[in-house]
């Protein structure tokens, strides 16, 4: 979109409603007009981007506190531009100038300053830092020669990137960003702007800082629990050219040549992103046979039926498909993104669900699929954990536990025949990372929805009048992890409930009473003579609006009285392993 | 392109970027009587320019137009279609 029409958007935009997303940039370059682009990306997730620059060149002293409210508590973003010309021009340009121990003394000089700041500014805030990697040179002061030993200018610069990108990862909540990724995408020519670099010591051009910009927005939205979560697709013309119920089996274009080399490598990336965790599901208007017929017979198939967690393959519109989707796997219509070849279905999916992401897939560039899917962005996540790799599966047995479900009529043998375990046990640093992604995207079973990073989580299990339980569940058809967090804190004798929340495919299961049980335990353990809850409803957490009440939580006070014995906790569990005895 | 066309393509460039009703602008807008115009907003609206024409400036241009007047005096020596 151009640059001019973001602005008007943004013009036009009721900003002042929405929640903030306060970002600090600290910079030794002119990186200002970049911000229309952060500003319209926080929109598009809904939020008020609230941008506050730091001085230029001043990136040390700002780290050290210097700018008084320039990092503060409620700091979300920390982005760092630290560009390498203007932190070691030698370095930078004069590469061929400076000998082997000047050379050391520039990056020994550099390796002391990058935890200086780094230290400076967690001092300060827990905010998410995104630093920007040093650019690889484009033409290395050395030429031809400079790659051919691991000292040369760009050998040294990858070595200060590989410095930079350990550094981060002592800090909870840091992440690199890499600017070569983004220099590659855009390419040299269009993404400097030599003019002014020169006017104004502003080098990058509109191309680089919205690409830049959409990087950096791939970490910003896991942080804020807007990452998308499932990937919708439309069959014939998407996963294959042409239409299997006109063209048949032998007649779809698939497979590892041209044309049907462009729908197999597609396939192959939206397998890709299985595999990080991102359910896939089927839309398409289409008789169901005709395509698992091509799922199980086609010899080029890639993605096959295990990847497929949920399916809608009818002549229904699509719009009510995609709700009975959302509605099956029990997720926010804006977790879904859905990509079609019709502009027809594109639009009426846009206008009839506009929480639902959308890709439009033109069918006369199909050999672009692959790349629009790869570099759309909406799917990232900060980390990928072994809980999400195994999603797919997980999801897959739910559809399975459901199928016994009606098969058994009485609920609690039901329930006896899941044969679950459940482990219900206090933070550690294995578990930390889990439950901080939890609380950042659980929406619906969330009765505060507070959003903690690592380091938030990590802070309140030292804090000795805090404790942080985490609930793990396994049953026959397999383990779903870490799928429940409680933060308990304590005050005179009261124990109030900081956040409750569980992963919504678990739900219906006694698990949720189990372990509000095992919570009021704890408090009664600790001597605490009253439970305070709390519900904070949002537009998503409908649902959980009963829960405490139906607990036994008192209508007015929501609290519960912990003099009194605590009922029994469900029978129907086969094992409980939890750091409190009952 | 006709200079009509071209004036008011540029005036709602200025608009949207300053946000500033377009009618408020004219061929003497300028930093000085724009508010909102300064050496930053200088930059992008420069550069929402060449988007929306799909032209380059020289850095030398830039160095010069400092104004709507001069700027449209650079258009127009560049046969904008």
């Amino acid at each position: 979109m151009k640059y001019s029409e973001i602005q008007n958007i943004l013009n036009k935009a009721d900003l002042k409603v929405l929640p903030k997303l306060n970002i600090v940039i600290l910079r030794n370059i002119m990186i200002e007009s970049m911000i229309p682009y952060i500003k319209y990306l926080a929109l598009q997730i809904g939020f008020e981007a609230k941008i506050q620059l730091g001085e230029y060149d001043n990136i040390v002293q700002e780290s050290l506190g210097f700018k008084k409210d320039l990092l503060a508590e409620n700091t979300d973003s920390v982005l760092v531009f630290m560009k390498l010309d203007n932190l070691s021009w030698k370095l930078a340009r004069n590469f061929a100038s400076l000998n082997v121990k000047q050379i050391q003394e520039e990056i020994h000089r550099i390796r002391e300053t990058i935890p200086h700041i780094l230290n400076g500014i967690r001092k300060q805030t827990q905010g998410m830092i995104l630093w920007h990697s040093f650019e690889i040179p484009l033409y290395p002061s050395l030429g031809i020669s400079d790659n051919q030993h691991s000292h040369g200018q760009t050998g040294v610069i990858q070595e200060l990137n590989n410095f930079l990108r350990e550094s981060l990862a002592q800090y909870p909540n840091a992440y690199l960003v890499d600017l070569n990724l983004s220099l590659s995408r855009i390419g040299a020519k269009s993404f400097y702007d030599q003019r002014y670099w020169h006017i104004g010591r502003a080098p990058y051009s509109l191309d680089a800082l919205s690409e830049i910009a959409t990087e950096n927005f791939k970490f910003l939205r896991p942080l804020k629990g807007k990452n998308k979560k499932c990937l919708i697709l439309d069959c014939d013309n998407v996963l294959w050219g042409g239409i299997i119920g006109e063209d048949g089996l032998k007649g779809i274009k698939l497979g590892k040549t041209h044309p049907g080399s462009a729908y197999y490598e597609f396939q192959e990336e939206i397998v890709n992103l299985y595999n990080r965790g991102i359910l896939i599901a089927l839309c398409s208007k289409n008789n169901d046979p005709d395509v698992w017929d091509v799922f199980r017979n086609h010899p080029d198939m890639v993605l096959k039926d295990k990847n497929i967690v949920t399916s809608q393959i009818n002549w229904e519109d699509k719009a009510t498909n995609i709700r009975k989707i959302a509605a099956h796997l029990n997720i926010g219509l804006d977790s879904l993104v859905f990509a079609d070849d019709s502009e027809f279905e594109i639009n009426l999916v846009a206008q009839e669900l506009p929480e639902v992401t959308v890709i439009h897939l033109p069918k006369e560039k199909s050999i672009e699929y692959k790349d629009i899917l790869a570099s759309c962005g909406f799917f990232d996540t900060l980390t990928i954990s072994s809980e999400d790799r195994q999603r797919g599966e997980m999801y897959k047995a739910e559809g399975l536990r459901k199928e016994l479900q009606i098969k058994t009529s009485d609920l609690s043998s039901y329930l006896k025949s899941l044969e679950m375990e459940v482990e219900i046990k206090f933070a550690d640093d294995f578990t930390i990372p889990r439950i901080a992604q939890l609380t950042q995207k659980t929406n619906q079973f969330n009765l505060t929805t507070k959003r903690y990073s690592d380091a938030d989580i990590k802070n309140l299990t030292v804090d000795k009048d805090t404790q942080v339980l985490n609930l793990r569940l396994i049953d026959k058809f397999g383990d779903s992890g870490i799928v429940g967090v409680c933060i308990l804190k304590y005050k005179d004798e009261k124990a109030y409930l900081d956040s409750f929340l569980l992963s919504c495919r678990v739900l219906g299961r006694g698990v949720e009473d189990i372990f509000m049980i095992h919570a009021l335990k704890l408090a009664q353990q600790r001597r605490c003579k009253t439970f305070i809850g709390e519900y904070l409803p949002t537009t998503k957490n409908m649902q959980a609006k009963d829960f405490l009440f139906n607990q036994g939580f008192d209508q007015s006070t929501i609290s519960y009285d912990l003099t009194q014995t605590l009922r029994n906790e469900p029978s129907f569990f086969k094992k409980v392993d939890s750091v409190v005895n009952l | 392109m006709e200079e009509h066309a071209l004036q008011v393509r540029v005036f709602n460039v200025i608009s949207q970027v300053m946000n500033i009703p377009v009618d408020q602008i004219n061929e003497h807008s300028s930093p000085e009587n724009i508010e909102q115009w300064d050496s930053l907003q200088h930059m992008n609206l420069i550069l929402a320019l060449e988007e929306e024409l799909k032209i380059k400036f020289t850095d030398d241009e830039l160095a010069s137009m400092v104004n709507v007047d001069l700027i449209l005096k650079a258009l127009r020596s560049k046969n904008i279609s």
